[in-house]
């Protein structure tokens, strides 16, 4: 299947260089009911969000909601970050743990998919299973032996055992995703660069890499957002509430035993979405990119 | 870790150009070296930002698990409860380890499994029957001597005792109560005054709910969890049934399905939400959208920081009763009190009981965090000065006097962990299912007598 | 590098499963320090354990309808978003937001929405005469599920729209072209060009999202925690809960090991799908 799907020329140049077409293929109104209609799907629950975060706390959980707030206050963002809630902590331990992971996922699955792309290793069914086998496991199950491992370690609490445990659970996906991208970059270039005397990490380095760049995004969006929405790994593994990250942060702070607070619970989950929606806006052409010529292309 | 395994990869490649991922013997050896060279460092740089326990800098060290530390609304407390202690006790560190109330449960199972317990912890009902079961408390009959014993609340203290052994000290004392809204009572109608039966709750529940549908009538707890349990266990037992005895269900009797039915009457009216937890109705409650609630005495801290209403307005408008009684007029309470334990592995076991106790009962706890904080009662059996004064308002005195004597202890154990479930799972049936309760109780029953049994 | 860092791979993953499948095979309560072989007592319990099955069921409907709902919706939105020109193409990127949503504050913001008083979905159906008396989305056996699954689906299905969009940019434009010449209409392009080369990108995507479903914790256990009931609870909340607060880790390893089986099982199947298109 990877000769249907790559090289895939990449989407956009292939709408703006088509000879002239019909604009609207589908029924132009059809299109734009549809896209209305979703629009408001997608929309309406994140606006809920938005305007809750902005209600005092009387009117977030009144019996009657107010579709408009009527009074708006930025209380409920004043107490994530003055009340002693170490809110901040929480979004930096998701930040840099988030990072770290997703480029030490991504230099060791490029690593990794580069030679089993290159190495002559061929990823039949079974490996391929194998690979997958690694997404599936129930976690549950397993992260009580993952704590006492850590814990052996003494890697309980810091990030670096927040990282391994991660990763570890993403490499093997993340390396089946770049080897599907890497298999669509001509081995010619490669043996010309070869001729040219560069070494083989040189040429990984020099010619792959920045070949590879909508898969290298993909991958570390992929493993990026797992990391930001992992709730069962700091949950266990953290038990410090300075070291914990936002999504076990968030349920103990606001839905703990004392109340439902949802307007600060509201406020606090934008601040988590931000800067994922907004690194995703970013990355998402790579993204389609990277999707077309890694995940679809991998099996 | 990274830098130092890329320069291997680069020059095992550049000495192997065509053959990446099969090298030498030697090469292999050489990448195991690194390897656990990389790991060893690792482990070296963890250690270093992890401390251990004993002592710091020459003091002695207590840590302490709560999830006091954990929680928005008390943190501020518990830090300055640490600072006070510290400033007492200038020898004595307290580290203070937050672990969420949902999760400290099995943090500490499992850290006992590691052989890596904290010296206190703070824990609540069936937790520390839980935490007993692993052989892992301290028993603290050598502590809590005459004159600590003599200042709490016998049945208070009586509740930290398994199997003849003192191995937990009431923290904060908070048993469930009916919490009822007089303005909302009025407002439909009705003399506001407590119900003192279960029909009489029905009737008035029934008045309310005619009158403003939207208004949440009964606040109960009906989460599967253990806390859910522990609510509903007063109520199953002043319809004169327990789900389940020592190893024996008990659950397919008449008093059961009466209690059921009662749920589902409940549920199936509108009068409350199914599957919510109680602390769900303490925000409504503040906007007077709740006539009645069964919970502890955390109603009012939680309405007063929402809606800013003054002690005098509050008392004007909440009350506290016992737990409505069934046929036998009987009624019921059971404890959520936070306890104190300890660990048997506590290094400084002296430092670690001056801390439970200044929590317990030294007066600046009581003032700026039993009540301040938690909205709870203190453990005191004869309060004095500030404290009495404090306490001396009809809600307070209420617990006192007519809900504290009704407390008596849930069928707590190790079977209770495996049980709860059960039990719940067949509460929320009835409020929720079409099912009949005959069919639900004798489920539950069997469903109990796998569980007991294994 | 590669070797140390599948070292350390192996150890954190394989260590654990070796440890979950031997548990399987011992009664291991964790309050208890003894525990003893029992052989394959945890897996007969299985077979006669109702809510074992009832799980297992919950499972394959919340993955089922949550694959194939979030597939759907991807599928209509890659086609209508696909000929989006210039600044409307910033449409894509909206529609596209929900996955950047943490899961967790979806599952927050659903079960907020889903309150059966003061809740907004209820609220705006009553204000809009869809519906006569409010449902009782999370509160009920017969509708916990569906709310469960509603909030999955809006979360996943732009990770759809994602694939079929770049899957669509993989159809050669000689291809449509020539069936624009020969003038198909809207709906024989859909179905008989692009459709077939959206195959293997279904087949991918369904697949990943079959596996994360199926480890879906934070979702239903923040939303309803399984409840009520059971009605609610699928395989990896009746695990936790066998671990983590029944403190049965023996059984609570037999089920991870029977899912794990499943699942190659599932995947086999899919992989088969995939290659008997290829060769």
């Amino acid at each position: 299947m990877s000769v249907t799907l790559t090289p895939a020329p990449p989407t956009e140049t292939t709408v703006e260089a088509a000879p002239p077409r019909r604009k609207w293929p589908i029924g132009r109104s059809v299109v734009i009911v549809i896209v209305a209609l979703f629009l408001v799907w997608t929309l309406w629950p994140i606006y809920w969000m938005v305007s809750t975060s902005l209600k005092p706390a009387k009117e977030a959980t009144n019996l009657n909601p107010t579709i408009w707030p009527h009074t708006l206050t930025g209380a409920n963002y004043r107490e994530l970050f003055g009340s002693s809630l170490p809110f901040g902590n929480y979004l930096v331990n998701s930040i840099v743990t988030a990072l770290i992971s997703a480029v030490v996922a991504v230099v060791i699955s490029t690593l990794a998919g580069y030679s089993f792309s290159r190495g002559g290793y061929k990823l039949n069914g079974t490996t391929s299973i194998v690979v997958l086998a690694t997404q599936m496991l129930p976690l549950v199950v397993l992260i009580g032996p993952l704590y006492l491992l850590l814990l052996k370690a003494h890697l309980l609490n810091t990030y670096l055992g927040l990282v391994i445990g991660y990763t570890s659970f993403a490499i093997p996906f993340g390396a089946w995703m770049m080897k599907g991208f890497i298999d669509g970059i001509p081995r010619e270039i490669e043996e010309a660069a070869r001729v040219d005397g560069y070494s083989r990490l040189g040429i990984l380095v020099r010619v792959v890499v920045p070949m590879s760049v909508p898969g290298l995004v993909t991958t570390a969006v992929f493993v990026f957002m797992n990391t930001w929405n992992n709730l069962l790994y700091p949950l266990t593994l953290v038990t410090s509430n300075t070291k914990q990250t936002l999504p076990p942060g968030l349920q103990q702070s606001f839905s703990g035993t004392f109340k439902t607070d949802y307007g600060g619970l509201m406020a606090a989950s934008l601040i988590t979405s931000l800067p994922l929606i907004i690194a995703f806006f970013l990355v998402q052409r790579s993204m389609v990119r990277g999707m077309t010529a890694g995940a679809l292309a991998g099996t | 870790m990274r830098s130092c395994g890329r320069s291997e990869a680069i020059d095992a490649s550049t000495r192997h150009p065509s053959r990446i991922g099969a090298g030498g013997a030697r090469r292999h050896a050489r990448t195991l070296v690194l390897a656990c060279a990389a790991v060893s460092l690792l482990v070296v740089s963890a250690c270093s930002s992890s401390g251990g326990s004993g002592t710091q800098n020459g003091k002695q060290v207590v840590t302490f698990a709560n999830w006091a530390d954990a929680e928005q609304n008390t943190q501020p407390g518990i830090e300055a409860m640490i600072k006070e202690f510290e400033k007492e006790n200038p020898n004595i560190t307290v580290k203070s380890l937050p672990i969420s109330y949902t999760d400290i449960e099995h943090q500490l199972v499992l850290q006992v499994q590691s052989g890596n317990t904290p010296d206190v912890a703070e824990l609540q009902g069936n937790y520390t029957f839980s935490l007993q079961a692993t052989g892992a408390l301290q028993s603290l009959d050598s502590y809590a001597n005459g004159s600590y014993q003599q200042s709490v609340i016998p049945q208070e203290l009586q509740l930290g005792n398994i199997d003849g052994q003192l191995v937990a000290i009431p923290w904060t004392v908070a048993p469930f109560a009916l919490w009822y809204n007089k303005k909302v009572m009025a407002q439909a109608g009705l003399d506001p005054k407590p119900p003192a039966t279960w029909d009489e709750l029905l009737t008035d529940l029934a008045a309310i709910h005619q009158k403003a549908p939207k208004i949440i009538a009964f606040g109960t707890d009906s989460t599967n969890r253990t806390y859910g349990l522990d609510q509903n266990w007063p109520v199953m037992k002043s319809f004169g049934g327990v789900p389940f005895d020592g190893k024996d269900p008990s659950a397919d009797t008449q008093a059961m399905k009466d209690y059921l039915n009662f749920m589902r009457t409940v549920a199936s009216k509108g009068y409350t939400p199914p599957n919510k937890k109680g602390g769900f109705f303490r925000q409504p409650a503040a906007s007077d959208q709740v006539a009645f609630t069964i919970d502890g005495p955390y109603v009012k801290g939680v309405v007063q920081s929402t809606s800013h209403v003054s002690d005098a307005q509050f008392y004007q408008t909440w009350g506290i009763a016992p737990l409505p009684s069934g046929s036998d007029g009987k009624h019921y309470s059971a404890p959520t009190d936070h306890q104190l334990v300890m660990f048997s592995k506590a290094k400084n076991k002296d430092a670690a009981w001056k801390f439970m106790q200044f929590l317990s009962t030294s007066d600046y706890a009581i003032q700026n965090y039993t009540l301040k904080y938690e909205n709870s009662l203190p453990p005191l059996q004869t309060p004095t000065g500030e404290i009495a004064k404090e306490l001396d308002n009809p809600i307070s005195q209420a617990f006192k006097t007519d809900v504290i004597p009704t407390v008596i202890r849930p069928n707590w154990g190790t079977a209770y962990d495996n049980a709860y479930s059960d039990v719940m799972t067949g509460v929320q049936s009835a409020m929720t299912s079409s099912s009949s309760i005959d069919s639900i109780a004798s489920h539950i029953s069997s469903a109990l007598k796998n569980d007991l049994g294994g | 590098m590669t070797l140390p860092a599948l070292l350390i791979l192996a150890l954190v993953i394989g260590y654990p499963i070796v440890r979950a499948v031997i548990i399987s095979f011992y009664h291991y309560p964790l309050l208890n320090p003894q525990h003893n072989f029992i052989g394959a007592d945890n897996y007969r319990r299985l077979v006669d354990d109702p809510v074992f099955w009832q799980s297992l069921q919950n499972t394959a409907i919340y993955t089922g309808v949550s694959v194939v709902g979030a597939m759907l919706m991807g599928l209509v939105l890659a086609l209508a978003t696909e000929n989006l020109q210039g600044p409307w193409r910033f449409f894509r990127g909206v529609l596209l937001t929900p996955w950047a949503v943490p899961v967790i504050v979806v599952a927050f913001l659903f079960q907020f929405m889903f309150e059966d008083t003061g809740g907004i979905t209820n609220d705006l159906l009553l204000r809009l005469h869809i519906i006569d008396s409010a449902i009782p989305w999370l509160s009920s056996s017969q509708w916990s599920l569906a709310a469960v699954i509603i909030a999955n689906i809006w979360s996943q299905a732009p990770f759809f729209l994602l694939i079929f969009t770049a899957a669509l940019g993989g159809v050669p434009v000689e291809v449509t072209e020539a069936a624009r010449i020969d003038r198909a209409s809207t709906w024989s392009m859909i179905a008989l060009i692009k459709l077939p080369y959206l195959r293997s990108a279904a087949v991918v995507g369904a697949l990943l999202m079959i596996i994360q479903n199926f480890n879906n914790f934070p979702l239903i256990w923040a939303m309803t925690e399984g409840g009520p009931a059971y009605s609610s609870t699928t395989l990896v909340i009746y695990v936790y809960r066998l671990a983590f607060t029944s403190f049965n880790l023996g059984y609570a390893s037999a089920i991870g090991v029977v899912w794990l089986v499943l699942l190659l099982m599932i995947s086999a199947a899919f992989i088969r799908v995939l290659r008997g298109k290829t060769s």
